[in-house]
């Protein structure tokens, strides 16, 4: 066995698992505040990384200019959702609102394409180009640094929801709604919040993703296969979308490499029905026992 | 302000003369039963980029040959539906287009839906289809009577691209290759083809990498490559994304492989977006490109076509190209059917495809071409010089222009 192929191989597969992971947080800040899954997040993450391009590309902006402003771009997009969309949805079933969540994706599909255009994109280059080894291991520059800057957001998240205020309230509201309420928590103002976190998220992994690979209208789809990590780690765990992000990434490349790209997919199907019989609420879902 | 209405005014009297115009034009010039062309175009969906395209070539051509007075006399009509690029959209345009016209000749927009209609259109034997796709099924005769390829089948392209590779090998050697293909009906249709194509020319296939088509990270398949290191790679299935990361990844490890794609993957789209990323980089295709300094009267009608119905618009892809040339031979055969005295059934027309010999395309392609199993089997090597922003043909020395284009009878 080539062991310096398979550790490249794995470094490529972890750092890919690193963006997976932060698209992951994007569903779960949101489902464990709100219990929305939001089937939009693929498209929000596509959207930011449009306007990347309008930044970077269009008004010649500085990359590092234009990354922040695509990243608030998309998370004001997610607050503005959920305050006109998801909002009115309080109260109604769990299916109508994820109804809307698919109606707000093809919206925003439909308005790249009239605003961009259907052509295929490819993002400013603002990731450094030189190669990256760790010791003999090389590892693509895009993705090298694409990890770190999403490993660093990651760290900021995990920091803000253990230490602020707004972060204990997001983690009271999903730990306990009615009683967060009765502690005086604005709930409706923690909705929105999470909304707000989790499209943040996302159109950060959207930017850097489709530094990597390219951009499209049906860039979105990215979404919904990332929805196998976060059932893998469980719905409403943070800890879970890291590691599963993690393992879902190496897991997806190592498979790719040694069996063959048609075999990614089925590879990681694979491990998401073994965990649902084993574990139907994922590795670190919250087990909820309903008693009648 | 005012002159922003004023000019939006202007350009609204501009185009409600035009309507006048149009409406007019039939019965002042045609006074026969128009002939219908049918498509189902993907305006939508994951194809847009260049159903758009395919759509402006269509209505161009349409607006040029009525121009010359329309086939024989008849006016034509272009009839179409968006699709979104989904095959029960495609059925469902086609069956709604046929029904309420006569449809001779119609435009496919994908191999699925060419697959899927087939046995209705055995069936009718009123229309004869092309389209977008470039599939070798679409070459079997006894399956597909009524459809032909505006071009070589992808089988076909990849038997001229490992022509052009063989011809590179030095004393005796010959280079080395490995393919990589989107893992999707369109990407798997010539990889068979071409590695017996391969093995007979003696060439080696190193490696055979399948990824999802789009925007993926290859980053692990290009450290395959890079153990593999063949000196070609091809692409297929693709039309931007994974290639840039392929070739920029794999000249970043000081790889010097040269790469090389079928028809969809070698739109000026790759210059474009890549830029000094792209130099290199060689495409096979039957088509001039729209901005080649080849030239031809037809080419010049295209040009000067493209360029009354958008002046704006500048360079036109090679989507465009294809959908001109479809209704180029849709208008070639239809003529030689009536030239023959002959009913315009699927049968009658498949018969005049068949008798296309030699044809002169105008410089749409180089060289005159035939029809062989349902297909035009002659492409052109091109390659990108990422300084000029084009593709330029690729030629050594004195060769005639003749030569330069592989011409693959039976290569399927």
């Amino acid at each position: 066995m080539d062991w310096l192929f398979f550790g490249e191989i794995s470094l490529a597969g972890l750092a890919m698992g690193g963006l997976y992971a932060l698209i992951s947080l994007g569903f779960v800040i949101i489902y464990k505040a709100t219990k929305v899954i939001n089937f939009a997040i693929g498209e929000i993450m596509m959207f930011a990384a449009y306007l990347f391009l309008a930044f970077a590309g269009g008004m010649e902006m500085s990359p590092w200019v234009a990354l922040p402003l695509a990243v608030l771009g998309g998370s004001v997009l997610g607050g503005v959702i959920e305050k006109v969309m998801i909002r009115p949805m309080l109260g109604e079933s769990s299916i109508s609102v994820v109804m809307v969540t698919i109606g707000v994706a093809s919206i925003l599909v439909g308005l790249v394409e009239l605003i961009w255009g259907a052509d295929p994109q490819l993002l400013p280059s603002f990731l450094p180009r030189k190669p990256v080894f760790i010791g003999e291991m090389y590892l693509a520059p895009k993705i090298a640094y694409g990890f770190l800057i999403g490993a660093g957001l990651l760290i900021v998240y995990l920091l803000y929801f253990r230490f602020s205020r707004g972060g204990v309230a997001l983690r009271a509201t999903a730990s306990d709604q009615a009683a967060a309420y009765s502690m005086g928590i604005n709930v409706r103002r923690v909705f929105n919040l999470s909304w707000v976190f989790g499209s943040l998220a996302a159109s950060l992994a959207g930017v850097l993703v489709a530094a990597t690979g390219g951009l499209s209208p049906q860039f979105g789809a990215i979404g919904l296969s990332v929805l196998v990590v976060v059932i893998v780690g469980g719905l409403d765990s943070i800890l879970g979308a890291l590691v599963a992000g993690l393992f879902i990434g190496w897991l997806e490349t190592v498979a790719g490499a040694y069996l063959g790209g048609e075999y990614r997919m089925p590879a990681t199907f694979a491990v998401l029905a073994v965990i649902l019989v084993i574990r139907p609420y994922g590795l670190f879902g919250t087990h909820e026992i309903e008693r009648v | 302000m005012f002159e922003s209405i004023l000019s939006k005014g202007r350009r609204l009297a501009g185009i409600g003369s035009i309507a006048a115009a149009l409406a007019a034009a039939p019965a002042m010039a045609q006074d026969k039963e128009p002939i219908v062309f049918g498509g189902s175009i993907p305006l939508s969906g994951v194809f847009a980029f260049a159903g758009v395209h395919l759509h402006a070539g269509l209505t161009d051509y349409t607006s040029w040959i009525n121009g010359e007075g329309g086939i024989n006399g008849h006016p034509v009509k272009y009839v179409m539906e968006d699709t979104g690029y989904e095959v029960d959209r495609s059925v469902a345009a086609f069956k709604k287009i046929t029904g309420s016209n006569t449809v001779p000749v119609y435009y496919g927009d994908s191999t699925g839906f060419m697959k899927t209609i087939a046995s209705e259109l055995n069936s009718r034997g009123t229309t004869l289809m092309s389209g977008a796709s470039f599939a070798t099924a679409l070459t079997d005769n006894e399956k597909y009577p009524y459809q032909f390829i505006p071009g070589p089948s992808y089988s076909q392209m990849f038997g001229i691209i490992l022509e052009y590779i063989s011809s590179q090998g030095e004393g005796g050697d010959k280079p080395t290759v490995a393919f990589v293909y989107s893992d999707t009906e369109f990407g798997k249709d010539p990889i068979e083809n071409g590695k017996a194509k391969a093995a007979l020319m003696g060439i080696e296939v190193v490696e055979e990498i399948v990824t999802k088509p789009g925007s993926v990270d290859v980053s692990a398949e290009v450290l395959k490559l890079r153990r593999a290191r063949p000196d070609y790679v091809v692409f297929h299935g693709y039309v931007l994304s994974p290639i840039n990361e392929f070739m920029v990844q794999m000249r970043q490890m000081g790889l010097d492989t040269q790469f090389m794609g079928t028809f969809w993957s070698s739109d000026k789209l790759i210059i474009n977006k890549m830029g000094a990323d792209s130099d290199g980089y060689m495409g096979v295709m039957p088509y001039n490109y729209y901005d080649s300094a080849e030239g031809g009267p037809m080419l010049d009608a295209l040009r000067a076509q493209a360029e009354k119905s958008d002046p704006d618009a500048g360079y036109r892809p090679t989507g465009y190209m294809q959908g001109w040339f479809n209704a180029m031979v849709w208008t070639e055969v239809i003529k030689r059917t009536m030239d023959a005295d002959k009913e315009l059934t699927a049968d009658n027309m498949a018969e005049s495809l068949a008798s296309i010999k030699d044809w002169d395309t105008g410089g749409i392609i180089g060289i005159p071409v035939s029809v062989q199993d349902m297909s035009f089997p002659v492409g052109r090597i091109w390659r990108v010089n990422a300084k000029e922003g084009r593709y330029e043909p690729y030629r050594t020395g004195s060769t005639s222009t003749e030569t330069l284009y592989g011409s693959l009878a039976g290569n399927r």
